[in-house]
């Protein structure tokens, strides 16, 4: 029995929303459905697939993938499901699979689109509907597959708008991160961290815009940054990165949020980038860029300072710290979160160091940071749970926000905005599933009453 | 920057052998079940106490990993880093370790593998480490310690590298030292 729209609607309001939306694994399935299934998830970067065969496993909402480079250069998007008897046709993570799949089952094999190539004694099929043409013998490929910059992201709904119209506002993060190499491209390099959370998936995605968060929940970080700072009698960087969390609420009052359609937005930057151009690396970042593209691009590309981009239903790319947090659903209280760490190619090593010195300090398992998020997070969830009120609160500015072309702006940085454009998409999604899912979906129902 | 400083040796294999006596084994032994215990024991200020002064504790991401300068690694960690960490977890207001995170290691199989090019001990041991916080943990690994020797007859840490053996895995926080 699937919830009506109705009922879904009544659970958004414009200054709140029904706890059930984070603790209810009914809705937690109709989101894979419908929003999971409809919008563009972002699979991989094509950098984890060089050349031809090399694959990344990933997961868009409940449905195991994989990315997969043909040797066309191509890269594709593929169900991870041999059609035989239903086995992962690759183990979880990254690998070379050559020029084709083989299922390690029964040898079925499937050129490196998921189409069927071959299968052992073809003999015992004759006189069946075998015929390497008939899709039920092939890898199914995810609907659609389309990639910005490198980044490839995928639909499992064959309608809907275009990759470049669903990421609208927030493509300029992407160009950005992008452009922060003297030749516009960026790789996946040093490793990735995966880290577990215990708690809803949309709690994540609220929590990157929250500002009024930072001084209370990371308490125990900034200080602690702080009394390291007054003994050593400096603050370097590492330290600064920690520091940033305990500025006054004035601070973030200042601050400007932007939301964008779909969900998306991105928060302005909370360190200081002209205070890049003082340190060494910054500043022979500064002149390759320069060299690349002219002073004043180069220090526009440099100056664009935005903290935590969300792309919703993908991540959080973040173009300062050359990170891409994505954000993996695992079921009603558990998400993965998968940190990408990206070289600039072509910028001097000394940007990638300290590309990496974010990385193992800011979001990585051993952050010094992250524990106490994690720990509001699941106190949230827990909280959740319990009969001590329904509705989870999103008043802060309400009614003051700006309405722009392509979205809202924020006139008080504290605004509760980020959250209500979060949910405005939730609404969106959930209360349109896309005609191709809804129609299996009652292919479903009709299989259960004929069964 | 200094964090990432390549001219720090990270390898423990040894350049040259090292011959101890038996009692001078022992001691080494009780080194290391002296630092599991302070840690164990939350008594970090005594722990950092036991580092050079540019010391380095090192989780790697990878098994067999080179070097933590041009990866990722689970902790890379100099003085400054480990101080700002012991802080951390005991600040009054550490949301993340009400409760507090509490361990057992095990440390065994303890062998000496011979000396680094400076003339620095390398110390091979097995971990099995048991953390709580709210869940039960396991970790375990290989851990190398490399040990400058100090006037009074004891040791400092130069490096300790901990190779967990599901460096790769998923984890929840690691928020106190392994």
């Amino acid at each position: 029995m699937t919830l009506s729209n109705e009922a879904l609607a009544a659970l958004v309001r414009a200054d709140s929303v029904h706890k059930r939306v984070y603790t209810d694994p009914e809705i937690f399935a109709l989101e894979m459905e419908r929003i999971y299934g409809q919008a563009w998830i972002y699979v991989g970067h094509e950098s984890q697939v060089k050349k031809t065969g090399d694959y990344h496993t990933t997961r868009i909402g409940d449905q195991d993938v994989i990315m997969v480079r043909a040797a066309d250069g191509k890269v594709h998007v593929v169900y991870n499901r041999c059609p035989h008897k239903g086995a992962k046709v690759v183990a979880d993570g990254d690998g070379c699979t050559g020029k084709f799949f083989r299922c390690p089952y029964h040898a079925w094999t499937f050129k490196l689109d998921g189409s069927h190539l071959s299968l052992p004694l073809k003999n015992g099929l004759e006189g069946t509907c075998y015929d390497p043409a008939n899709p039920d013998f092939s890898m199914k490929a995810v609907a659609r597959v389309d990639s910005y910059r490198g980044f490839v992201f995928a639909s499992q709904s064959a309608e809907g708008p275009d990759l470049k119209t669903f990421l609208g506002g927030v493509a300029s993060s992407i160009d950005n991160l992008c452009e922060r190499s003297p030749v516009g491209e960026v790789e996946v390099a040093g490793g990735t961290f995966r880290v577990m959370q215990k708690s809803n998936w949309k709690v994540f995605y609220e929590n990157l815009h929250d500002t009024m968060h930072a001084r209370v929940t990371h308490e125990s970080s900034f200080v602690a940054a702080r009394e390291e700072a007054a003994a050593l009698g400096e603050m370097p960087f590492e330290l600064l990165i920690m520091d940033g969390n305990g500025e006054p609420y004035e601070f973030w009052e200042k601050l400007e949020l932007r939301a964008y359609h779909n969900g998306h937005g991105y928060m302005e930057g909370i360190f200081d980038p002209t205070a890049a151009t003082r340190d060494p690396v910054s500043r022979d970042h500064f002149a390759v860029l320069t060299e690349a593209y002219g002073e004043d691009k180069a220090r526009q590309i440099l100056g664009m300072n935005r903290h935590n981009t969300i792309i919703y239903g993908s991540g959080s790319p973040h173009t300062v710290f050359q990170q891409f947090r994505v954000i993996r659903p695992v079921s009603v209280d558990r998400t993965m979160i998968e940190i990408q760490t990206f070289r600039l190619k072509g910028a001097p090593d000394a940007v990638f160091d300290r590309a990496l010195t974010y990385a193992n300090l800011i979001n990585s398992p051993s952050s010094n940071v992250m524990p106490d998020d994690v720990e509001v997070y699941k106190r949230c969830q827990e909280g959740n749970q319990t009969h001590g009120g329904d509705w989870v609160s999103l008043h802060r500015y309400l009614g003051t926000d700006q309405e722009t072309p392509d979205g809202m702006v924020s006139t008080n940085g504290t605004s509760e905005l980020p959250m209500r454009n979060q949910f405005a998409a939730w609404k969106q999604y959930m209360l349109n599933p896309a005609p191709t899912r809804q129609r299996q979906a009652q292919e479903k129902e009709a299989d259960r009453a004929t069964a | 920057m200094q964090l990432l400083d390549r001219t720090f040796d990270v390898s423990t294999a040894p350049v040259s052998g090292a011959s101890l006596s038996a009692e001078a084994i022992r001691r080494v032994e009780q080194f290391l079940f002296h630092e599991a215990r302070l840690l164990d024991e939350r008594r970090f200020a005594e722990w950092l106490a036991l580092w050079t002064e540019d010391g380095r504790y090192w989780v790697p991401r990878f098994h067999d990993q080179a070097n933590p300068f041009e990866q990722i690694s689970l902790f890379w960690e100099d003085k400054m880093l480990r101080e700002v960490r012991v802080r951390r977890v005991e600040n009054a207001r550490n949301w993340s370790q009400q409760p507090l995170t509490r361990s057992a290691h095990l440390v065994g199989n303890i062998t000496i593998e011979g000396l680094d090019a400076a003339g620095h001990l390398i110390v091979r041991s097995t971990l099995q480490l048991t953390e709580w916080r709210i869940d039960q943990r396991q970790l375990a690994g290989a851990v190398f310690h490399k040990l400058a020797a100090t006037e009074d007859g004891s040791w400092k840490i130069v490096l300790k590298r901990v190779n967990l053996v599901n460096c790769d895995d998923v984890f929840a926080n690691l928020e106190v030292f392994i």
